[in-house]
Order: C-alpha cells, then sequence, then structure tokens
C-alpha cells in the first residue's frame, strides 16, 4: 500500500466522520448539549439503532482484530471461549439495564459513581470509584492509543510514524468528544463499529477462500496443529488462566462506567432492549470473526516470531487485496478511537459530577459542564503522554484494569438487592480491591496459585458484606432508592398489562 | 415462570461453557469440539436475551 492512498483514506474516512459528528448536534430549540446530561447523556434520548453500535464500537477496542487475533494464534480455541464467556456476561444488562434506567430518570444521575454515591449516602463512595476508574482506565487508554501507533507503523512500513499515529488517534478522539458530547461520539462509534465488522468480515472471507475454504481451514488446523482445537491446548489457556481472564471480563457491562453509563441513555427501555440485542448479533458475529483471523493465521504461516504478528502478516498477504487492508488499518484505528473517546467522556464526566462537585457543593450545572469539558483534553493528552512513554508502571495498571475494576461490582449488585449494604461496606470494597489487585499485579499476580482475575472479586465480595454487616446502613437513601425501582418499573408493567394487544396475547 | 427468571438459563450455560470444554471435548480437536460448542452457546444467549427482553416495552412518561 502506498503512502498516498493511505493518507487519502484516512482523509476521506476523516471528512465522512466529522460530517456525521456534524450532523449529530442537536439544534438549541430542543434542549441541545448545554447541560451535564444534554451533553454527557444525549438527554436520556438516544435511540436503540445508534445505542447499539456504539454500545459495541465502545466494547470492542482495537483488541479484537489485534489481541484476540493473536490470542487465538498462540493459545487457539480458548480464545474463542473466553470472549463468549466474556460476551455471556453482558446478559446483565438485561437484569440490571432496567433498574440502573429506572433510577438514573428519577434522580438524574449523569454517571454510576453519583447513583453510587446517592444510594449509600456517601460522597466518599463517588470520589473512590471515580478516581479508581481513572487510575485504571487512563493507562488502558494510553496501551490502546500505543497498540494504534504501532499497528500503524508496522502496516504502513514506517510510512506512519508511531508518534504520528498516536497523536493523530488522540487529536480524532478529541474531536469526536467536543461536537457535540456523547451525541457526537455515539454517532461516530456507529460509523466506526459498521466500518470494522464489515471490513473484519470481507477479509476473513477472503482469506478462509484463499484457503481453501472453512472445512479446508479446520482440516488443517485439526492434522497441523490438533491442539488448537481444543482446550487446554497449546498450553496458553490452563483452567485457573481461563478462571483468571473470564471472571473479571463476565462483569465488564457493570464494571467498567463508559459501559454502564450507557444504560442511563436510551430513551425507553424498547431502545435499551435493541441496544442489547444488537449489542449481542454484532458481538457475536465480530468475535467469531476474529477468532477466524487468527486460525487462518496459524494455518498460513505458523511460524511467526510472535502472536501479535498475525493480524498485521495477515493484512500484508497476498490474500487480502491493498484497498482492503487500508480499510481495515482504519477499521482498527477506528476501533480504537471509538473505545477512548467513550472513555475520555464518561472520566471527565465522573471527574467533575463526583469529584468537583463534590469538593465544592453549590456548584452550578452549567460549572460542572464547563469541568467536564476541560477535563476530556487533560485525559487524552495524559493517556497520550503515557502512551509516548512506554512506562513499565502504565502496562501494569492497563492489564490490571479489568481485574482491578470488579472493584465496584459486589457494591453495584448491592446497590440493587442488598439493602444491608452501606456506604462503608462499598467504599472499603472499592479502595481495598483496588489496592489489592494493583500489589498482586506488582508482585507477580499470584497468591495461592490463583491471579488477580480470581481473587478480586472474592476479596470484594468478602470487604463489602463483611464491612455493610458490621456498620449501619442509611435508611432513608435505601429506601427512596428501592420505591423509585419499584414506582418506575411497576408504573410499567400496569401499562402493559393494561395494554390491549397484551391482553389479547394473553388469552 | 416468569420471564426474568428465564436468566438463570443464560447462568448455566455460562456454567457449560467452563466445565464442557474442559472435560467432554478436551480430546475432540476437530471444529465440532469446543469450537461448535461456544459458537453454540453464543446463539443460546443471543435466543435467551431475545426472549428475556420481549417484555421491554415502550415507557411514555410525558
Amino acid at each position: 500500500m502506498t503512502e498516498s492512498l493511505i493518507w487519502w483514506s484516512i482523509a476521506i474516512y476523516l471528512l465522512v466522520a466529522i460530517g456525521i459528528a456534524i450532523l449529530s448536534r442537536q439544534r438549541p430549540a430542543k434542549g441541545g448539549s448545554e447541560s451535564m446530561s444534554g451533553y454527557f447523556l444525549g438527554n436520556r434520548q438516544m435511540n436503540g439503532f445508534v445505542s447499539a453500535l456504539s454500545y459495541s464500537a465502545t466494547t470492542y477496542s482495537a483488541f479484537m482484530m489485534v489481541g484476540l487475533a493473536g490470542l487465538t494464534y498462540a493459545g487457539g480455541v480458548g480464545a474463542f471461549g473466553f470472549e463468549i464467556i466474556y460476551f455471556a456476561g453482558v446478559s446483565l444488562v438485561a437484569v440490571f439495564g432496567p433498574k440502573f434506567w429506572a433510577v438514573g430518570k428519577k434522580f438524574g444521575y449523569v454517571t454510576p459513581s453519583e447513583m453510587l454515591s446517592h444510594r449509600y449516602h456517601s460522597k466518599q463512595v463517588a470520589m473512590a470509584v471515580s478516581i479508581a476508574s481513572c487510575i485504571f482506565l487512563i493507562p488502558y487508554s494510553a496501551v490502546q492509543l500505543a497498540g494504534v501507533g504501532y499497528l500503524l507503523q508496522g502496516i504502513t512500513d514506517g510510512a506512519i510514524t508511531f508518534t504520528t499515529g498516536v497523536v493523530l488517534a488522540t487529536v480524532i478522539a478529541i474531536f469526536f468528544s467536543y461536537i457535540a458530547g456523547i451525541r457526537s461520539v455515539m454517532w461516530t462509534d456507529s460509523l466506526q463499529a459498521i466500518m470494522m465488522i464489515v471490513a473484519s468480515t470481507l477479509v476473513a472471507f477472503l482469506v478462509i477462500q484463499n484457503l481453501g475454504g472453512f472445512g479446508a481451514l479446520f482440516d488443517t488446523l485439526a492434522t497441523e496443529h490438533p491442539q488448537s482445537l481444543t482446550v487446554p491446548g497449546p498450553g496458553l489457556f490452563s483452567f485457573v488462566t481461563f478462571l483468571g481472564l473470564t471472571i473479571p471480563w463476565f462483569f465488564f457491562s457493570l464494571s467498567n462506567p463508559q459501559v454502564s453509563q450507557r444504560l442511563f441513555m436510551p430513551s425507553s427501555l424498547r431502545s435499551m432492549r435493541h441496544m442489547l440485542i444488537g449489542f449481542l448479533v454484532f458481538g457475536f458475529i465480530y468475535t467469531l470473526v476474529s477468532v477466524l483471523w487468527g486460525f487462518s493465521a496459524l494455518a498460513a504461516f505458523p511460524s511467526l516470531e510472535r502472536a501479535d504478528l498475525a493480524t498485521p502478516t495477515l493484512l500484508a498477504s497476498e490474500f487480502v487485496p491493498p484497498v482492503l487492508g487500508v480499510i481495515v488499518m482504519i477499521g482498527i484505528m477506528a476501533a480504537a478511537v471509538s473505545t477512548i473517546d467513550s472513555i475520555m467522556l464518561t472520566l471527565a464526566s465522573m471527574v467533575s459530577r463526583d469529584v468537583y462537585a463534590n469538593l465544592k457543593p453549590s456548584v452550578s450545572e452549567k460549572r460542572q459542564l464547563l469541568v467536564g469539558k476541560c477535563v476530556v483534553p487533560v485525559i487524552a493528552l495524559m493517556a497520550l503522554a503515557f502512551a509516548e512513554l512506554q512506562l513499565d508502571l502504565i502496562a501494569v495498571l492497563s492489564v490490571a484494569a479489568s481485574s482491578g475494576l470488579v472493584a465496584m461490582v459486589p457494591a453495584l449488585i448491592g446497590a440493587f438487592y442488598w439493602k444491608r449494604g452501606t456506604a462503608a461496606g462499598a467504599l472499603t470494597s472499592v479502595v481495598g480491591t483496588s489496592a489489592f489487585v494493583l500489589l498482586m499485579y506488582a508482585t507477580g499476580n499470584s497468591l495461592l496459585g490463583l491471579p488477580a482475575g480470581v481473587w478480586g472479586i472474592v476479596v470484594a465480595s468478602v470487604l463489602f458484606v463483611g464491612v455493610s454487616l458490621v456498620t449501619k446502613p442509611h435508611q432513608d437513601s435505601t429506601d427512596a432508592f428501592f420505591a423509585a425501582i419499584a414506582e418506575e418499573l411497576g408504573t410499567q408493567q400496569r401499562r402493559t398489562a393494561n395494554d390491549p394487544a397484551t391482553k389479547q396475547a394473553a388469552h | 415462570m416468569k420471564r426474568s427468571k428465564w436468566i438463570w438459563l443464560v447462568w448455566a450455560v455460562v456454567l457449560l461453557s467452563y466445565l464442557v470444554p474442559y472435560t467432554l471435548l478436551s480430546d475432540v480437536s476437530r471444529w465440532y469440539g469446543s469450537f461448535l460448542f461456544w459458537a453454540v452457546a453464543g446463539v443460546a444467549i443471543i435466543a435467551l436475551n431475545v426472549f428475556i427482553t420481549t417484555d421491554f416495552k415502550e415507557h411514555s412518561d410525558d
């Protein structure tokens, strides 16, 4: 692929994406983006289709097409199992989604941490969750950026340098966030999601055709790499490793604020349903395709030096025409950008709503929004700096992100299902587990033979339940919270029962 | 049975996704081994979610 082809493609992509971002702005007459919930939640009026594509693009970072393909190359079919268990975990949205949505609407929450703070009647809980999220997610974004830098440099043979790639992705992410807050992020995400799925499916199709079809591919694997089709297989996916990887990812839809915040945004429960089902269909195809990339690379290029070369090698091979290679390259960049801009926006809303507004009470909504907007580029620049510096610490924090964010899960589940949960329990669980996970990663990630991924949820649950049992819950806020869920969702059930269509169906 | 209770079937699929490939299928090194099992589990998860969320209706409060 030539340098001019690459730059022209990037220019066309940017032009289309910026056009979509500008079109996504609401007219001021409709309320626009000038409030916290307008800017960060799209006024809780997002439709199901855009929500589904954006949820997919945010969840699936550049990790899939590079990382999952590489993981399949190195560890075989266990990589597929890992992703399927994560994917099944998103079913938590079917359970928690309506409850999040109901209290969000009733109390006007902008962030999941604000919800916890109100439920447990403690500002410290909101601040702890927000700060822990920043500690884990900014390095995670930095590693995503660095990944884009390396990939662009690798695929283009140095025509785009590492630094150019990283700076380009950061600038695009800031730009998409700034045009209309979450609205422009979600609409550009939708474009990126479509690009990601179309390009990656096309590549998988072409490559498998060239290898003689699906049957031939799996025959080659069965005869030449039989272990790649079983677990533990070549050794990467021992049962303990598999548990350590899958448990934190199973809770991703609750533990990661950039996706749990999405549960406040749909315009109705019907839209939430479309978001969930749309995501599941997208995720299933995307997972299958990424795994097939890894298998194809293993069948065609069995002796690569490193597993993460699987994708670049496949794209540079004669199986993939240069134009498609460029589209995939942009798709991978888009995958990273769509994850980073959502994380930036969510963290900015948390810093402004849960840290700044709690430190300076009675600060106006307008002021909070201004602070949030100022925090967006600060977070982006921190991620950029970390990506450039390539510190070991950052890599460790990034890897620890999924295990560390599990710290919020017991407090979140308890918020909806356990009236006895207390602020002290939630706070100890969040702070204690985050510190515990970091300590585990700093000291070799093994305690009694088990990794932090397994221990995290155990430690968080024990701390939350144990400390809650010896402290007192705040009765008024607990009652108000549960009453709101019953009221919002109860009204709905009554409506459904009164709906003539439902009555008819019941007979 | 209430529709929402079917979520337990999702968790059962998850449990099987840990158990079956590591026991029954650990020697089946063909496409119809763990690969097919997890693919079917994925489709089952989608179908169950479609069913569980059927009651998510329009909610207009205005």
